[in-house]
């Protein structure tokens, strides 16, 4: 193990001293040489998930296709999101925007006198149990996850963004990073302001996430496998999740509206909104405007989807009853 | 009987010679610290604490020592004999880089993260005063007569001095990019600072902050460790992947040590002969021999090692019972 980590360690100094640390030294910003050295792990992480979904789970869905195996012109764009996301691009740009943000709420707070009430201040045992404190911490980041993504679909202007998620005719493995970068922005500013206000650590933070996106990228599989009775309902798999990508019917008009627990289905199963019926309902995208998503390239569908969401600001008076591509919320 | 007497007498002599020989090191990248053994030259176990610890002192009487927990905004107190864990003080927030004031009466803490300079009573670690300042806040030293707190800050350049009675700040002036470690030479008369986004150590009259000489040492010139002899200085450069060793008297680099992996914080064996340093992104600490002047080993540890403890307490009397080197409050990670 000791082998494996010093290979890990050598190549991430090679490649901070290689290549981030003369841009940092050079542009005066030594301030974020520690970061840029996480950045680093981040990235190499990132490529770990990648070969994880391309050479693992995609082996899954080549051998046990559950539906007609996709169109891959259609799917390649969905690889373009992950290698952006995986890669710590995007991340990179939503950082840059919301880290001054996230972090003037900080000071404003901490100048109020308040900090957050660590969650080993109210069970000490949790202060020397590192792993239990994580899982603690993982389910409740995951708690707001679930919260904020029934927002995406439950208002109008936000799923306008979230559409673009769901827009895809075929759900495969790729899907999971299929987001528009403000819907990203939005979701990393409440999750971060979140993880402020309950004391999530940065570091954990990040695992958090790390594990959290490659549990999501599994769980959007083209391939009919759960962790049986008990397991689908402890960790979120392809059978339970891709029922929130199934296709409407007039009988399930709003299938979408369930199974919304990025990780931990628990979340559904306490607020009314799991089915586990075992059916299997076909996935893909009812909404011609979102559909219309489809063909497009990375930067055709962020520019799109982008004209959606300012439609979907303007006040409803002004804009008429409903526009083609916004669903209504749940009812 | 006497048999067991030997064997007992030599199991104390043993658990005392154990805590003499034990270095501490925070794994600023995990919630825990490791516990090393000195002349084995191994990790005996890792220890939780808190959540990003990255420094840690001694406390005034010397018995404690005080490690900074600073996301959980906590302080870590340990038994300086045995490294065991004694209590946590809560509410201390982001305590980045500590000290305790040379007259006891007063710890400083830096929160880096969140912009601000904390002035607790010692004794009870109870809040006089929170100093909000730009420019994160990093390492901190007193002067003397325990008037004055000198702090760098990093962001903006800035070295800013506090006024310890008042906690007002004297002077704020620029010094150079991303000043690090501080210390206060034994004259009382010169203040020395490290500029991590330089190659260079900046002399400041600790009078008014003006900047009256400067070496060139190593890129990312970070952090200082005395060597005992009040004239010279260990100093890591993080860039550069040195340990430089100053000479304050003549104001000139006598030695380099190359240390790969970002070294950073030190300490120095009791004999003198070794000096400990954590090399932050191999997970590591470096041995240096001083004789040689080069690394001779290198012992891994957690992720990110940060500050690093020699314990250097004396063998307890024969009548004291053993005392495990090590707490029994969490398991090796």
């Amino acid at each position: 193990m000791r082998d494996l980590i010093d290979i890990w360690v050598t190549c991430q100094t090679w490649i901070f001293e290689t290549f981030v640390v003369p841009v940092l030294f050079r542009f005066e910003l030594m301030e974020w040489y520690e970061p840029g050295f996480k950045a680093v792990e981040i990235v190499m992480l990132g490529v770990v998930q990648i070969l994880v979904i391309a050479l693992g789970m995609r082996f899954f869905e080549r051998r046990w296709p559950l539906e007609k195996a996709p169109d891959d012109n259609l799917a390649s764009v969905d690889r373009t999101y992950t290698i952006l996301n995986k890669l710590g691009i995007v991340p990179l740009a939503v950082f840059a925007v919301s880290y001054p943000i996230t972090n003037e709420i900080e000071y404003v707070v901490r100048a109020l006198g308040y900090a957050p009430p660590r969650l080993e201040q109210i069970v000490p045992w949790l202060h020397d149990n590192a792993l239990a404190s994580f899982l603690l911490y993982f389910v409740l980041y995951d708690f707001a996850a679930y919260w904020l993504h029934r927002a995406q679909h439950g208002f109008s202007w936000w799923w306008a963004l979230h559409s673009l998620h769901h827009s895809q005719r075929q759900v495969t493995v790729w899907n999971d990073d299929r987001n528009h970068v403000v819907d990203d922005l939005l979701m990393t500013l409440a999750l971060a302001v979140f993880s402020q206000f309950v004391g999530v650590q940065p570091d954990d933070y990040i695992l958090i996430l790390m594990i959290g996106r490659l549990i999501e990228s599994w769980s959007h599989a083209n391939v009919d496998v759960s962790f049986g009775r008990i397991g689908e309902r402890l960790i979120v798999g392809p059978r339970f999740h891709r029922l929130h990508h199934a296709l409407a019917s007039p009988a399930e008009r709003h299938i979408h509206d369930h199974n919304f627990a990025p990780v931990f289905p628990i979340w559904d199963i306490l607020f009314g909104t799991a089915i586990y019926d075992g059916k299997h309902r076909p996935t893909g995208v009812d909404d011609p405007v979102a559909d219309a998503d489809n063909g497009r390239g990375w930067i055709g569908q962020q520019v799109t989807v982008l004209g959606r969401f300012l439609k979907a600001l303007v006040p409803r008076p002004m804009r008429g009853p409903f526009q083609p591509g916004l669903r209504p919320p749940a009812e | 009987m006497n048999r067991l007497a030997v064997v007992a007498s030599l199991l104390v002599l043993a658990v005392g010679a154990a805590r003499a020989d034990t270095v501490l090191v925070l794994n600023s990248d995990e919630a825990s610290y490791s516990v090393l053994s000195r002349s084995t030259r191994t990790e005996r176990i890792r220890l939780p604490v808190g959540r990003e610890p990255h420094h840690l002192v001694f406390s005034p009487d010397g018995k404690e020592v005080v490690i900074g927990s600073t996301v959980t905004n906590e302080l870590l107190i340990l038994d300086a004999q045995t490294g065991e864990k004694r209590r946590v003080v809560r509410d201390i927030v982001d305590p980045y880089h500590l000290g305790f004031s040379p007259d006891g009466k007063w710890l400083v803490t830096t929160a880096y993260r969140l912009d601000h300079v904390d002035f607790y009573h010692a004794d009870s670690f109870k809040l006089v005063n929170r100093v909000f300042i730009d420019g994160l806040p990093s390492h901190l030293v007193f002067d003397a007569e325990s008037k004055t707190v000198f702090v760098t800050l990093q962001e903006t350049g800035r070295v800013a001095a506090f006024d310890m009675e008042t906690q007002a700040i004297k002077w704020n002036v620029t010094v150079g990019k991303a000043p690090a470690g501080i210390i206060m030479l034994p004259d009382n008369n010169r203040l020395l600072v490290a500029l991590t986004g330089q190659d260079n150590v900046v002399v400041l009259d600790p009078k008014d902050g003006k900047v009256t000489t400067s070496l060139k040492t190593g890129r990312g010139a970070h952090n200082f460790w005395p060597k005992g002899d009040g004239r010279h200085w260990f100093l890591s450069n993080r860039v550069e992947n040195t340990v430089s060793l100053l000479d304050t008297q003549e104001m000139k680099v006598v030695g380099t040590i190359k240390v790969p992996g970002g070294p950073d914080c030190m300490d120095l064996t009791p004999d003198g002969k070794e000096l400990w340093v954590t090399q932050r992104f191999l997970r590591r600490i470096a041995v240096v021999d001083l004789a040689q002047m080069k690394v001779v080993t290198s012992i891994p540890v957690g992720k990110s090692p940060h500050g690093v403890m020699m314990l250097n307490a004396p063998a307890p009397p024969a009548a004291t019972p053993p005392v495990r080197a090590v707490s029994s409050s969490g398991g090796k990670k």
